[in-house]
């Protein structure tokens, strides 16, 4: 799956809060506060430009001291939550 | 050359008419901002002569309020171009370089709506990266002191302002539709008058140290309380101008609103439009100096 245009990942008063700034998102008018790991997800996946949640966790894996099975979990869960707000979308 | 120079919140700008000398008759809301020739400027515009080739435009964007429609857009080239729409008739069309410092305005219809617009756009397009807003506000002063209101139009911004002039001794109109503001050097952040001021005839040249943003909603009773974080940060985005979709503008933008989210207090004002709002607003975000 890949990330949706128009979204941006901003610092706002100290929180991590995704926010709709393209052309394509100017509409959507909510802000989505992401916790310190679902924000670093969220830049691991705009790297990646496609992403599966197996690629995510093998990514989190890498970076940080946490099972396989945990990180699967943890990414399967954030990223659901990115599907129902609609910040991401699955290959054609 | 048939160029003026103006200073609006410490920026210089210049409208060259050409030989379009009617032009000047639509500047005197600008007379107080009036300055001597400078190299110094942020943008200048120029009146064209005659209409742009038709680049067939690519529109990102409408803006619609109150009879007024800003469309924007790009022609294939990828040059920047707005159109200036009031009561359903085009009344200019600007097109600008990438950066938006050089402008050229083709006048249609009304002139003073078109320059107005095309000078405000160009205003906070070219100002955005430089700890500089351009709001959609009302303000007054009081006691040495800038308190903006904000709100969508219609939630009565004006009719707030009218009743601190009534209500609370020392106030002053500083503008009345669209101030600037600007996060200064050692963190003064102030708010300033424009030659943009809506429908009311407030065009001052005068500037405050900000005390307090105001997001107003109508109410049956009157109440306030405190915005923080990321809720004072939307009040302000609410109520600044800009192209957001453009990652270099927006990046200026969101970093001005961010800095003021965290060094002005904001506040939610339920009210009526009575006296009595004016005085809890005013008791309440002038911290007791008033």
């Amino acid at each position: 799956m890949k990330q949706k245009k128009g979204f941006v990942l901003r610092n706002i008063c100290g929180e991590n809060v995704i926010i709709g700034e393209g052309i394509e998102t100017i509409d959507f008018r909510k802000l989505i506060v992401l916790n310190d790991t679902a924000a670093w997800l969220w830049r691991q996946s705009q790297e990646m430009g496609d992403f599966t949640i197996d690629s995510l966790a093998d990514s989190l894996c890498e970076h940080y001291d946490v099972s396989r099975e945990q990180a699967r979990a943890d990414v399967e869960r954030i990223v659901s939550e990115w599907t129902a707000e609609g910040l991401v979308e699955a290959d054609e | 050359m048939n160029e003026r120079f103006y200073n609006v919140a410490g920026h210089v700008f210049s409208l060259n008419a050409g030989r379009h000398d009617n032009v000047i008759g639509c500047m005197q809301a600008y007379e107080p901002f009036a300055v001597a020739p400078s190299d110094a400027l942020v943008f200048s515009l120029r009146i064209a002569d005659k209409p742009f080739a038709d680049e067939g435009v690519v529109v990102e964007m409408r803006q619609q309020d109150e009879g007024q429609e800003i469309v924007v857009g790009r022609q294939q080239s990828g040059t920047p171009q707005f159109e200036f729409w009031l009561h359903g008739s085009r009344a200019a069309v600007l097109i600008t370089s990438l950066d938006y410092r050089q402008g050229d305005l083709y006048l249609e219809g009304d002139h003073r709506f078109g320059i107005n617009n095309a000078l405000m756009v160009m205003y906070a397009l070219a100002t955005a990266d430089k700890h500089t807003a351009l709001f959609h506000s009302s303000v007054v002063g009081c006691r040495g002191r800038g308190y903006m209101f904000l709100g969508v139009s219609g939630t009565g911004k004006s009719t707030h302002s009218c009743l601190w002039l009534k209500h609370i001794g020392g106030t002053e109109l500083v503008n009345d539709d669209n101030p600037v503001v600007r996060i200064l050097d050692k963190g003064e952040v102030r708010v300033f008058g424009s030659p943009w001021s809506g429908k009311t005839p407030c065009y001052r040249n005068v500037s405050y140290p900000l005390r307090a943003l105001v997001d107003l909603r109508q109410a049956p009773e009157n109440r306030i309380w405190r915005l923080n974080g990321i809720d004072a940060y939307i009040a302000i985005a609410l109520s600044v101008s800009g192209k957001r979709w453009e990652r270099r503008l927006a990046d200026g933008i969101h970093e001005t609103e961010n800095l003021l989210a965290q060094m002005i207090p904001v506040w939610h004002l339920d009210c009526l439009p009575d006296g009595d709002a004016a005085r809890l607003c005013c008791s309440t975000c002038s911290g007791g100096e008033l």
